[in-house]
């Protein structure tokens, strides 16, 4: 980790998440030096959150981990976390990056990332990290295999008794450390600022997160996850085992009212391999999704449907309408079938997944004059033979920052903007030129 | 890598095991503490650690830190597959400024916590890790294989993904070869008019394509070319390729077009592609050297069986690639589309034709073989050109049959509302309820569809109707020869099978062998652009940095008791990995093994026929099995032993 000072690279990478991390990766390979700008406390972005991966059934920590470690220890990558960029702009013949690193509250040369803080601390918060369902202390390293090991102070909850500073072997707890901003400039950068999940709270039909036992697919993930918070499923409500539970898709995306119009294409995926791993967990509960169509387009994914369909999995074709509380915990689905008699219904489940959708994870706004689609991700000027130009100069785009992906589509993306990447570097490089000309 | 300076392990080796919890992964049924417990009291161990996440930095550090102590000078984890993180954790060691081949690792995941449970999970996860260590003690510091890599790429294939990975690497400054089998480049996007969602005209992108691909000096094009002759590994490739006329007839329909275009070589023929040379007289042989191979060779679309939805019966019934070109031939203007001079007053369209094939449900294709998959690409397609329909000839009134719209892509969903906002009708079958076909008697419209429609909960439909366009999927393209050739995968699909179809879908299986496009599955062009650029970017890496770095894991013979028997080059399973060599020993000529190391895989099959115990595999000896046996069957280090 560099202390942050004026500094240049041959690559800007904004964004560490998985589209992020290969980008850079792809470039670093090429000896150009790449700086990886992430605005959470670790890389490894929203694909180190989840439980498996689809159609593979591989354990997502398993395969995120070497990408993370692969960029956190290439001799070429500099990576810094918990920073905002401020600003990115073309200023002459490069790009200039206003950074201002986020106070952890920590030393992060000092910290060794040994938790005692996190031990002593006395305080318990919601963890967001495990879907809100098990606590986390209000000082703490992100997650078990976050990158860098470093705590960070949660200073909304801090009642300052003092204790973590005390238990930190290296004095790295810094109660008066302040934002630091710094400058960096590239020649070029990619932007893989990802997505973000459509908010729960925008859906009046579906309880807007008020209903007992509605929860979201991330947090179906961390159910599942094999270090999540109560290492099995149960619903969070009353920690009963459910019997039955239901998911729910379109719950964010293909909705005109929630204003994301567009499929998210990830949704009915994650929802069969979620569907699939809780049939594996709970072998004896019934498992419904209601869907409008089910959209495995990728490599293996319609042989993944009709497996979950082989599996026993009920596949139900309707739009849900909306959502109440029933009796003792359970959540009543009521939507209109169009099968058998059709008609509007009413089934009871236990548990209810909510298959959100996906949302910009970037807003560049004042901060970078680079332009948006329509549906507010970021604008690609040429989607079909260079589908990764946006309309900056030396700025290309990969991954869900560009509409939403799924991981392969993501890495093979993050791949061809980091080609286009080094095409611009190798064009104005001399020692590239000369290269070329022996070529 | 060998920059480093690496300290010596001492020989009797100074053995660390780290043990991995896996998050719950082996530590629910793997008692990891006693594993640590047990394996102390293997000879060599000095340390045994665990982690919840040993691949994790802080798992990585306690390694390093043991390593650079020198408490340890010899690693073994145990965790999960070695595919997953064997390179991770010999990483790990060059980073402590050891040799990364000092290293043994140890699976308690995919052979013991997910198929054991128990004390005996326990037990044989024990058995497994001091046989490991037994092993680790034994283990020298080895040196990784460097082959120079041919400063060039050839790519196999002229359509938009070889033509895209071509022009990615020549305007990075590496020069690219491309090898296209038909007389022109452009392949099936060249069949298109114009492209979904978005609009563009087939013959702009072609031609900025092509041209700039034809301008650059660092791209080689070769047409009528195919590979006859492939051998060598990362780095160092040859192919023999025979430049010759077409034989057959499957360009013919092309040439022709080509020949009453009256277009040049070099200019774009709207359903044929670009000639950028002329079709060679003769045979010619050409013999290419290459660091890198992508493999581009696209895809086909489906031919419908004949009478499937009356296909081949009813001339009424045609294909949406049939329709795209005979609308693009014979514009249709009016209010009504007209379609071989008849006035198409109902359209139906059908979807999923040759695509989501269910075994047990739907027939076998002619060849025995279904299509599982869903081809990506039609839903948008036939959106697409039920939008221009409806648009500009709205009294022709579109009936569109479907199993699920799957408009995923950016500005797709978009085709399906405006669809439905031009008043294209819906109706939804399920597998194996496919609409029928059959001939219209009683009425003007010459075809009756029949369905049971889901949206409107299960009623039984019949349209009349006076065309029939079917979306057909994509196939790979039959390329035997090459999988043959070049020892390549494929898939149960028929596609190419990439090495990780999640975070590597442009690498195949051999170094240096990369995937471009839908010869890898069923892409769009700009996903097929990404698959393209990503697949360059690779091979950039390779290319620009001038060499490759492989696994020392080869052969190795013993030449004070080789007896030159020849027995092992006969086992040999890689061409031109083993030779015998003509050597002097003690001022006698003799006859010797000789290994390749860039050939050899490490099979293990000369090891196994030398009636001298003359040759081993460097980092897998029979010294090194044999110790690894001996600690499997003891029972001296378990607890209660």
């Amino acid at each position: 980790m560099a202390s942050p000072a004026a500094l240049h690279f041959d690559a800007l990478v904004l964004g560490g998440g998985i589209a992020g991390l290969e980008a850079a990766l792809n470039l670093a390979d090429q000896d150009f030096s790449v700086a990886i700008v992430e605005k959470d406390a670790s890389i490894g972005g929203k694909m180190i959150r989840l439980s498996k991966v689809f159609p593979t059934l591989d354990c997502a920590s398993c395969i995120t981990t070497p990408k993370m470690a692969a960029a956190a220890h290439h001799p070429n990558i500099t990576i810094f976390t918990y920073c905002e960029l401020q600003s990115l702009n073309r200023r002459g013949d490069g790009l200039t990056a206003a950074i201002r690193q986020k106070p952890r509250y920590v030393d992060q040369v000092k910290c060794i990332g040994c938790r005692q803080c996190e031990y002593a601390c006395p305080v318990l918060v919601s963890d967001p990290e495990q879907g809100g369902f098990s606590a986390r202390k209000a000082i703490y390293i992100p997650f078990s295999n976050a990158i860098p090991q470093i705590a960070l102070m949660d200073t909304e909850n801090c009642i300052l008794c003092g204790r973590c500073a005390k238990a930190c072997p290296t004095q790295a707890v810094n109660y008066f450390q302040e934002a630091e901003d710094f400058t960096l400039t590239a020649d070029t950068a990619v932007l893989a600022t990802g997505f973000e999940v459509t908010p729960l709270e925008d859906k009046v039909q579906y309880g807007q997160g008020q209903i007992p036992n509605v929860i979201t697919a991330m947090q179906m993930e961390r159910l599942l996850a094999p270090h999540g918070p109560y290492n099995r499923v149960l619903r969070p409500y009353d920690g009963m085992e459910p019997d039955s539970v239901a998911f729910i898709q379109c719950a964010g995306s293909r909705d005109a009212s929630l204003g994301v119009p567009y499929c998210s294409r990830v949704c009915c995926m994650y929802t069969i391999k979620q569907a699939m791993l809780l049939s594996g967990s709970l072998p004896l509960a019934d498992i419904t999704v209601y869907y409008m169509d089910i959209r495995a387009f990728g490599k293996g994914y319609e042989q993944f449907f009709q497996n979950a369909q082989a599996m026993g999995i009920n596949f139900v074709k309707g739009k849900v309408a909306y959502l109440d509380q029933g009796d003792s915990g359970a959540v009543q689905v009521r939507y209109e079938s169009q099968e058998a008699d059709g008609g509007v219904q009413t089934a009871e489940h236990d548990l209810v997944v909510l298959a959100l959708g996906k949302l910009p994870g970037w807003q560049p706004g004042e901060v970078c004059p680079v332009s948006l689609g329509p549906d507010h991700f970021i604008k690609t000027v040429k989607p079909k033979l260079a589908p990764t130009l946006t309309d900056l100069e030396g700025v290309f785009v990969a991954g869900a920052a560009a509409g939403p992906k799924d991981i392969v589509d993501s890495i093979a993306e993050a791949g061809a903007a980091a080609m286009e990447a080094s095409k611009y570097l190798a064009a104005r490089k001399p020692a590239f030129q000369a290269l070329k000309a022996a070529s | 890598m060998s920059e480093k300076k690496h300290p010596e392990p001492t020989s009797e080796g100074k053995v660390g095991v780290y043990v991995c919890y896996c998050g719950g992964n082996i530590s629910d049924q793997v008692d990891v503490e006693k594993v640590c417990a047990q394996v102390r009291k293997v000879p060599g161990v000095v340390v045994a650690r665990s982690n919840m996440f040993m691949c994790s930095d802080p798992g990585q550090e306690l390694i390093i830190e043991d390593l650079k102590n020198g408490v340890v000078d010899r690693v073994v984890v145990a965790s999960c597959s070695p595919s997953l993180h064997e390179t991770t954790f010999r990483q790990a060691l060059v980073r402590a400024g050891v040799n990364p081949y000092v290293y043994e690792h140890a699976n308690l995941r995919e052979q013991v916590s997910w198929v054991h449970h128990g004390a005996e999970a326990t037990e044989k996860a024990t058995r497994l890790v001091a046989a490991a260590a037994a092993k680790a003690g034994m283990l020298n510091p080895l040196k990784p294989i460097r082959v120079e890599a041919k400063p060039h790429a050839v790519i196999i294939g002229g359509g938009v993904s070889g033509l895209k990975t071509a022009l990615e690497l020549a305007e990075r400054g590496l020069a690219a070869t491309i090898l296209e089998k038909s007389p022109f480049l452009g392949g099936q996007v060249a069949n298109l008019e114009t492209l979904a969602p978005t609009g563009e005209p087939v013959a702009e992108v072609m031609t900025e394509l092509v041209s700039a691909v034809l301008r650059h000096p660092a791209v080689t094009v070769h047409t009528c070319a195919q590979v006859e002759g492939f051998e060598g590994y990362v780095g160092n490739f040859k192919l023999t390729v025979a430049k010759a006329p077409p034989t057959g007839s499957e360009f013919d329909d092309r040439l022709e077009r080509a020949g009453r275009s009256g277009k040049g070589l070099g200019e774009f023929i709207p359903f044929a592609g670009v000639m950028p040379q002329a079709v060679p007289s003769g045979r010619e042989e050409v013999v290419l050297e290459a660091g890198v191979v992508v493999l581009a060779t696209g895809f086909r679309t489906y031919q419908p069986r004949q009478g499937e939805y009356g296909y081949g019966e009813f001339p009424e019934v045609i294909t949406l690639p049939q329709f795209i070109r005979g609308l693009a031939e014979n514009p249709s203007t009016g209010d009504t589309l007209i379609w071989q001079g008849r006035p198409i007053k109902r359209l139906a369209m059908i979807h999923c034709v040759g695509s989501r094939q269910i075994p047990g449900v739907h027939e076998e294709n002619d060849g025995g073989y279904q299509n599982e998959y869903c081809s990506r690409t039609c839903c948008g397609a036939m959106l697409y050109a039920a939008n221009r329909i409806r648009e500009s000839h709205p009294k022709t009134h579109i009936l569109d049959f479907y199993r699920d719209i799957r408009t995923y892509g950016r500005g797709q969903e978009e085709l399906y509302t405006q669809a439905a906002k031009n008043g294209v009708l819906f109706f939804r079958f399920e597998a194996g309820e496919e609409p029928q076909i059959s001939k219209n008697t009683g009425s003007a419209h010459p075809l009756q569809v029949k369905v049971r429609d889901v949206l409107t909960f299960g009623e039984e439909i019949e349209a009349a109707v006076d065309l029939v366009v079917l979306a057909v999927g994509q196939e790979a393209n039959d390329i035997a020869d090459l999988v043959d050739k070049m020892k390549i995968p494929l898939g149960a699909d028929r596609f190419l099978q990439e090495v990780h179809p999640k975070l590597r879908p442009v690498e195949l299986p051999p170094a240096g062998m990369l995937l471009a496009g839908n010869c890898q599955a069923p892409f769009d062009v700009g996903e097929s652009c990404a698959t393209a650029s990503s697949a360059a970017v690779k091979a950039a890496a390779i290319l620009a940095r001038g060499y490759v770095e492989l696994d020392p894991f080869v052969a190795e013979v013993d030449l004070s008791k080789c007896q030159g028997s020849g027995a092992c080059v006969e086992a040999c399973l890689a061409d031109g990995a083993l030779t015998m060599a003509e050597m002097e020993i003690d001022g006698q000529k003799v006859r010797r093994a000789q290994v390749n190391p860039a050939l050899c895989l490490g099979c293990g099959a000369c090891v196994a026929v030398c009636p001298a115990n003359a040759i081993n595999i460097q980092g897998w000896t029979l010294a090194q099995y044999e110790t690894m046996v001996d600690m499997i069957v003891s029972n001296d280090y378990l607890e209660g032993a």
